[in-house]
């Protein structure tokens, strides 16, 4: 009778366990191939997007040793008709135990912060005044306003919510608002930086695809944040030498 | 709808038609319905209180009913999303900026705190053996002040003037030269009075723990529950202020001229940090309490004394001083440089460790119990890995680089009601349930509270679960429509589908209030087989509770004497009870503070003098009429 009840809990504390690693890892790998933010056409994104596979697998770790421990706990210890009038015994605590869960999460933590203060101190954007002029790069002026964006290039060319720009060069982009804060973001190219009224920021990247990517104003900026997207085509260098000089 | 008013068009949209037509419907039942089932003295005598029962109960009374406003507010907005390119009754463009600000607005200061300082309010002196609040009075003023702040900001709606900069109101939009209209004066001292009177609570709290344990409670030996309130406050204490200093200079730029947040000299960053450095360990100031609650509950369905105690203090404090040095987390994208960003990564990341050392502390509370499935377990039961899993993507977020993808997107949307909902509002739900019978004397259907608790938790994974994709797929949050190219759809829809049977499982709440109340007997002082000392009081609680003082030389004292079959000591040396007054001068002086914020929203001078002159002389009338009441009570206690 006991060693029914025992399997019947053993199979659904299995079921659970199964259940619970198909929805956490399964479905994000399943759609992750097709997540804008995990398709990374830049350098850039490319370490933003590695930061999210990594922190995401060491959170993995946490997550399942949190879950099976749960699960265990709670499938093991649930009141029964046997044990219902039982008085458990009194456990004040585990030095022992306490210290292990603390030096190995912070453990976890040394593993997660070393890349992530690599790739901070490398890719934070900065003022204009305070980052160092890029002469070999291809400087373009972003000038965002309530509810739209303006692209001005080298030559004084300028377009509206379209942004062009050539494969394999290094790319600087001049932030600025005419009004209130906006935010520059194309999943694919680059993370968000906020664009902001009387200040100047740069953003740098570059491209290593062509192809056309949907960028938007990722900060709340009024009426009509919602439309203000922007295209971004990443063609060749030469097709974009002919299109500069158009 | 367009209306005449002297001479001017004004145009109103049908939704506030609709909620002015409700309302003159429904406020004419409800006043009837009262004065049926004769219950204006009883609303007198709530008036009047100072007990910390009764304000406790309408806290919590009214947070339910923010509530189910902010809730109808979440799903418009679902319904809006629900497919692409939706266009939903007149939620677009601002009316949709209008529901999502007030949603977050209302559910962080009219939901989440009220809640969870009504279960302080009742808890807490119980928990500790004290008589009421160490200042009953002031308890008054500040629910009153909570109240009015509360139905300022919920006037904006029906004026026509919701406030439309999200419940962040970053500078400059949230200045008169990008929202003119009135709205975001209403969001300020909707907020500034409601958060005066937070303060005070604060206050309250902390003198109540320091002076009126029961006698042999050191504070080494004092509940969880308790612990998280006194750090809280203390949390309170420093942010609060911190808020009520950034509405007042965004009040100055918008109705003054100053330029605080924009022009040459201020900068909209100004606002940023000000705001997070209070929005920060606000977010802790509603997840501790409820940690202490899920400390209590987990302790007392498995019959065990909670794992590790002083690690459970010592994190909560640690979180709670953590808390205050990680606020440009929310403003990573912002460009303050490589330096910042490095520095509260870190920070953020360690925050992580005390809050883990509480995760393994519940669990090993766990192992080796006896544990019950009652509705306020499963409620904790639930928060675990709901918490946990919004607690890991915070870690993502604190990567700074990951988080120029997340940032603004619906990955944070999703991970923050993770947290919010995982810790307060299931902390909340446990609490309502457990301590039920300490504020009415009822207990609450027990099959009806499970079917609540997992029609929401099933609901809420739904809901939020599909977000993480929809924000790594490039939707930002605050938007009101997508393309049906962008492949948005199909997360959106789950999530509209989740919300509603989330939103479903509240009429078992609502069915669950009604049938207990209708038919179930009274319970005696210790349903649940509690733990601490509010179970050895009657339910509900009286006005005046442990005429015989206990003594309590141990954590969980009342758990242990009834293991001995003993009762506990009796202490001799009591200190004297708070004076419990019955007083409408609280309510007044709130009614007065709701008048001037309106005076001062639409600039009538007059009667801005004129209320501001009013609030004023109440604190004389208070001194003069408070001091001969305390000393006659003295007198007649000798
Ligand atoms: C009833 C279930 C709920 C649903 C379906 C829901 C849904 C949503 C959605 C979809 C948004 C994003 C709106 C947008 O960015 O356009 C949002 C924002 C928010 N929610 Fe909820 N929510 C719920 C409950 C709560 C609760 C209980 C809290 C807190 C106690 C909360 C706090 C917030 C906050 C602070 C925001 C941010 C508002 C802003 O961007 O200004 N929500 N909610
Ligand atoms: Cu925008
Ligand atoms: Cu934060």
């Amino acid at each position: 009778m006991l060693d029914v009840r025992i399997e019947k809990l053993e199979k659904a504390v299995c079921f659970m366990k199964k259940l619970v690693s198909l929805l956490l890892i399964f479905l994000p790998l399943l759609s992750g191939c097709q997540l804008r933010a995990l398709n990374p056409n830049s350098e850039r994104a490319s370490d933003q997007t590695f930061l999210i596979w990594f922190s995401f697998g060491l959170m993995m770790i946490v997550l399942s040793v949190v879950f099976f421990l749960f699960v265990r706990f709670v499938s093991k210890y649930k009141q029964t008709e046997m044990n219902k009038n039982d008085i458990p015994r009194d456990v004040k605590g585990n030095k022992k135990l306490e210290i292990t869960w603390t030096t190995l999460s912070m453990l976890l933590l040394v593993i997660l912060a070393v890349p992530t203060v690599a790739i901070t101190m490398e890719s934070s954007p900065e003022l204009a005044e305070t980052s160092l002029e890029n002469t070999s790069a291809l400087h373009i002026n972003v000038t965002a306003r309530q509810y739209s964006w303006s692209f001005q290039y080298q030559n004084g060319k300028t377009s509206e919510n379209q942004l062009i720009l050539p494969k394999d060069k290094e790319i600087v982009l001049h932030l600025k608002s005419d009004d209130v804060i906006h935010s520059f973001w194309v999943p694919e190219l680059s993370g968000k930086q906020d664009v902001l009224p009387g200040k100047e920021i740069i953003l740098e990247f570059k491209a290593d695809q062509v192809g056309t990517f949907l960028g938007k104003c990722a900060e709340f900026c009024g009426v009509n944040h919602t439309n203000m997207t922007f295209e971004t085509k990443v063609i060749t260098q030469n097709k974009y030498a002919e299109w500069v000089l158009e | 709808m367009i209306f005449d008013f002297w001479g001017s068009h004004v145009t109103v949209p049908s939704d506030i038609i609709s909620a002015w037509i409700l309302t003159i419907i429904l406020a004419p039942i409800v006043l009837f319905w009262i004065s049926k089932k004769k219950k204006w003295p009883l609303v007198r005598e709530y008036m009047i209180t100072t007990n910390h029962r009764k304000i406790g109960t309408m806290y919590i009374l009214f947070g339910v009913l923010f509530f189910i406003r902010g809730g109808i507010d979440a799903l418009l907005i679902r319904t809006q999303l629900a497919v692409p390119e939706n266009d939903f009754w007149v939620f677009q463009n601002d009316k949709y900026n209008e529901l999502f600000s007030t949603h977050g607005t209302v559910m962080i200061f009219f939901v989440a705190m009220p809640l969870l300082i009504g279960l302080m309010n009742v808890v807490v002196p119980l928990q500790i053996g004290a008589r009421d609040l160490a200042f009953p009075y002031l308890n008054a003023v500040s629910f009153w002040m909570f109240l009015a702040g509360a139905l300022v900001f919920n006037l904006s709606f029906f004026m026509n003037s919701a406030p439309n900069a999200g419940w962040t109101a970053y500078a400059p939009l949230s200045t008169d030269t990008y929202t003119p209209s009135a709205g975001n004066d209403y969001y300020i001292f909707g907020i500034q009075i409601s958060g005066l009177g937070t303060i005070f609570t604060a206050i309250n709290m902390i003198v109540t723990i320091f002076r009126h344990r029961a006698p042999g409670m050191k504070l080494t030996i004092m509940p969880l529950f308790s612990w998280s309130t006194l750090i809280t406050s203390f949390l309170i204490l420093v942010a609060f202020p911190v808020l009520s200093i950034a509405l007042f200079l965004l009040m100055f730029d918008r109705m003054f001229g100053t330029g605080f947040f924009h022009g040459g000299v201020g900068s909209p960053i100004y606002w940023q940090h000000l705001f997070w450095i209070f929005g920060h360990p606000e977010v802790y100031i509603i997840a501790l309490p409820a940690f202490g609650i899920f400390s209590e509950v987990i302790s007392t369905f498995s019959r065990k004394r909670i794992f590790g105690y002083p690690a459970m203090v010592l994190s909560l404090a640690l979180i709670g001083f953590m808390g205050f040095m990680v606020w440009s987390h929310h403003m990573f994208t912002v460009g303050l440089g490589p330096l910042a960003n490095t520095f509260f990564a870190i920070t953020t990341m360690l925050i992580a460790v005390p809050t883990g050392i509480k995760i393994f502390n519940w669990l090993f509370t766990m192992k080796g119990g006896v544990i019950s499935f009652t509705t306020p377990m499963l409620f904790a039961l639930g928060f675990i890995p709901t918490f946990v899993m919004g607690g890991v993507t915070g870690v993502m977020l604190s990567a700074a680089p990951a988080d120029f993808q997340f940032h603004d997107t619906y990955f944070v949307v999703a991970h923050l009601h993770y947290v919010i909902i995982g810790a307060t509002i299931l902390g909340v739900f446990a609490g309502i349930y457990y301590w039920y019978p300490k504020m009415t004397g009822k207990q609450l259907n027990e099959k009806l509270g499970k079917w609540h608790f997992w029609i929401f938790i099933i609901g809420f994974h739904m809901t939020f679960l599909p977000m993480h994709f929809a924000g790594l797929q490039g939707m930002p949050r605050r938007v009101y429509t997508y393309q049906l190219g962008e492949g948005l759809f199909e997360f959106n829809l789950i999530s509209t589908i989740g919300a509603f049977l989330m939103g479903s499982s509240m009429l078992f709440l609502a069915l669950n209030l009604y049938k207990t109340h209708k038919h179930s007997p009274n319970v005696g002082n210790d349903p649940w087989d509690g733990r601490t000392l509010e179970w050895t009081v009657s339910s509900p609680s009286p006005e005046q509770p442990f005429k015989k003082m206990p003594y309590v030389s141990e954590l969980d004292a009342y758990w242990y004497a009834k293991l001995e079959n003993e009762d506990l000591s009796e202490a001799n040396d009591t200190r004297p009870a708070p004076v419990s007054i019955k007083t409408i001068q609280p309510v007044i002086l709130s009614g007065l503070l709701f008048a001037m914020s309106i005076s001062f929203i639409y600039q009538w001078v007059w009667l801005m003098i004129i209320t501001g002159l009013a609030v004023l002389s109440i604190f004389p009338i208070r001194s003069l009429t408070s001091r001969n009441e305390y000393v006659e009570k003295r007198v007649k206690h000798e």
